[in-house]
C-alpha cells in the first residue's frame, strides 16, 4: 500500500507556503538574519532563522491565549496550510475517526521560560493555570485535533532533531497498517528564546563569527563552525494513495520507505563511523525495495557542526560508495528548526523529484576534504531521477531516513 | 472600594479574552453567564487573591461558577473590609 504526500503546510525563515520556500532553495535566498536588538534573544545568538511576530489572538481566542506557545501558533497555522493544499476538509473527505495528527518537537519551552521568570518574580500568582495547556510537547497535535475535529489517533514525539520525520516514519506506519486514512504529520519548534540559545552557545554547537548573518550556515564548508538556531513549523497529509486517488489527489511525491535506528553511543554526538546513520538509511531504501544505485538525491540533515557533516558523509559513502549519489543541505539557507527541519526538507525533497531540480548546498565555497561527496553547490541540478533521499539526526543518537518516490511511479 | 474592585474584576477578564463589554452585576460567572470555565475561575481568583491579599477556601472555589459578578465583587469587598464574606 502506497502512502503519498498531499499537502504540505510551511512555515519557516523562507516564507510561508510552498511556493516561497523551493524558490528561495533554488535562487539561494536565505532565511537567516540578525535577531533584531528587540528580540528576546539578541543577546543570546548572533544568527537566527526567524519568523515573524505572531499575535495569539490572531490564531486563537479564549482564556488561554496568553499561554499558548509559539509552537501551538505554528502548528495551527501550518495545520490549516497543509489540509486546504490538500484539498482535504475532515468529516467531508476524510471521517473524523480515520484521521489523525502526530506532530513533534521539543515543547513549549519558551512559554515555560517566561512562567518560571515570572513566578521567581511574582510568586504562585504569576502562573497560568492554563500553563500546561500552551506548553506541553502534544499540545500542537491536540490542539490541532480540536480545531479540525481530527478523532482517530493522535501523538506527539520526542526524539530531538529527528521528531518531525519520525513522527512522518510513524504516519506511514499507520496508514500501512489501516488505522487511518489521512494523517496530518511533522513537527513545530520554536527555540529563539535565551535558555536554549544558552545551552547551544555554551556548548559551542552554534555558529558565531559571521559578519554576514547569511554565510554562517555552510554544512560541509571547511570553515563551518556550527548550526545556527532556527524557528518554524512544518505539516504535511499523508494519505492512503487509493484514498487520494478516489478524490482525484495525485500528490507531491510517495513515502516509498523509512528507516529508523539509534546510535546507542553518546546522549550529543553521533558515532564516527556512521554506522547508526547507514543503517537507517539501507532500512529506507529496503522498506521501498529500491536499489541503491535508482537513488538520485540525498537531503542531508547536514547542519553544519564538524563532527555532524563528516559522519554523515560518512555514512553516505558507506551505502552509495565514494561520491555515489548527488547530495545538498538546504539548512545553509533555513539553519536547524530542530524537530521540524527533517519536514521541511521532506517537503523540498519532494518538491525537487516533482520538478526535477535539486537545490544545492549554499555557502559551500571549499567543500572540507572530511566530507567527501557529489556536493551539489553553487546552483540547482537538474534531474530525472524517480527516487530521493532524506536523513535526519537527533540528540540521543536517533537516526531516520526516508526514501520518497516521484508521485508517478509505476504501481510495484 | 466595591467599584474598584469591579473595575479589577472586568479589567482582570479582559486581560482573560473574554468578553464582558456593558456586562451587568447578575451575570453569572460560569455557564449561562460570563461562561468561564473552571480553570478560568482558578486563574479569577489567583488574580483576586494576589491583588487583594485574600485566600480563597477550596469550597469558596467550587462555588464561583454559581456566583453572579455582583456577588462576587461585594464577597471580594467584604473580605477586603474585614467584614465576614458572603459564602452562600
Amino acid at each position: 500500500m502506497s502512502v503519498v504526500i498531499t499537502g504540505m503546510g510551511l512555515y519557516t525563515p523562507l516564507g510561508r507556503g510552498v511556493e516561497a520556500t523551493f524558490e528561495a532553495l533554488c535562487t539561494g535566498r536565505s532565511g537567516l538574519a540578525r535577531p533584531p536588538a528587540d528580540h528576546p534573544a539578541a543577546g543570546s545568538l548572533e544568527v537566527a532563522g526567524l519568523l515573524p511576530a505572531i499575535d495569539p489572538r490572531s490564531v486563537s481566542s479564549g482564556p488561554d491565549t496568553r499561554v499558548l506557545d509559539r509552537i501551538v501558533l505554528l502548528a495551527l497555522l501550518t495545520a490549516a496550510d497543509a489540509l486546504a493544499d490538500a484539498g482535504v476538509e475532515v468529516g467531508r473527505d476524510v471521517a473524523a475517526e480515520r484521521a489523525a495528527v502526530i506532530v513533534g518537537g521539543v515543547g513549549g519551552l519558551s512559554t515555560l521560560e517566561t512562567q518560571v521568570l515570572t513566578r521567581a518574580a511574582r510568586g504562585r500568582a504569576g502562573v497560568s493555570p492554563y500553563l500546561l495547556t500552551g506548553v506541553l510537547p502534544n499540545m500542537p497535535s491536540a490542539r490541532i485535533a480540536i480545531r479540525h475535529g481530527i478523532r482517530g489517533y493522535s501523538s506527539s514525539v520526542g526524539t530531538a532533531c529527528a521528531s518531525g520525520v519520525q513522527a512522518v516514519a510513524d504516519a506511514v506506519r499507520l496508514l500501512q497498517t489501516g488505522e487511518a486514512d489521512v494523517v496530518l504529520c511533522g513537527a513545530s519548534e520554536a527555540p529563539l528564546f535565551p535558555t536554549f540559545a544558552d545551552t547551544f552557545g555554551n556548548a559551542r554547537a552554534l555558529a558565531r563569527g559571521w559578519a554576514d548573518p547569511t554565510a554562517a550556515s555552510r554544512p560541509f564548508d571547511l570553515r563551518r563552525n556550527g548550526f545556527v538556531l532556527a524557528e518554524g513549523a512544518a505539516l504535511l497529509v499523508l494519505e492512503n494513495a487509493a484514498h487520494a486517488a478516489a478524490r482525484g489527489a495525485t500528490g507531491y511525491a510517495e513515502i516509498a520507505g523509512y528507516g529508523v535506528t539509534t546510535d546507542a553511543y553518546h546522549p550529543t554526538a553521533p558515532r564516527p563511523d556512521g554506522t547508526g546513520a547507514a543503517e537507517s538509511i539501507r532500512r529506507a531504501l529496503a522498506g521501498g525495495r529500491v536499489p541503491v544505485a535508482e537513488v538520485g538525491y540525498v537531503n542531508a540533515h547536514g547542519t553544519g557542526t564538524t563532527l555532524g557533516d563528516i559522519a554523515e558523509t560518512t555514512a553516505l559513502t558507506e551505502v552509495f560508495g565514494a561520491n555515489g549519489v548527488p547530495v545538498s543541505s538546504t539548512k545553509a539557507l533555513t539553519g536547524h528548526l530542530l524537530g521540524a527541519s527533517g519536514v521541511l526538507e521532506t517537503a523540498a525533497t519532494a518538491l525537487a523529484l516533482g520538478r526535477g531540480l535539486l537545490p544545492p548546498t549554499w555557502n559551500l565555497d571549499d567543500p572540507d576534504p572530511a566530507c567527501p561527496a557529489d556536493h551539489i553547490r553553487k546552483e540547482p541540478r537538474a534531474t530525472e531521477t524517480g527516487y530521493a533521499l532524506t536523513n535526519s539526526f537527533g540528540f540521543g543518537g536517533q537516526n531516520v531516513s526516508l526514501l520518497l518516490a516521484r508521485a508517478t511511479r509505476p504501481p510495484t | 472600594m466595591r467599584a474598584e474592585i469591579r473595575a479589577f474584576v472586568v479589567e482582570q477578564l479582559t486581560d482573560m479574552n473574554y468578553d464582558v463589554e456593558g456586562i451587568d452585576d447578575d451575570a453569572t460567572l460560569g455557564p449561562a453567564g460570563v461562561d468561564l470555565e473552571s480553570l478560568a475561575l482558578a486563574d479569577l481568583a489567583v488574580r483576586v487573591e494576589d491583588q487583594y491579599g485574600l485566600t480563597f477556601a477550596e469550597e469558596e472555589s467550587e462555588k464561583l461558577a454559581l456566583m453572579t459578578v455582583g456577588e462576587f465583587t461585594t464577597m471580594v469587598a467584604n473580605r477586603v473590609a474585614g467584614a465576614p464574606g458572603d459564602q452562600s
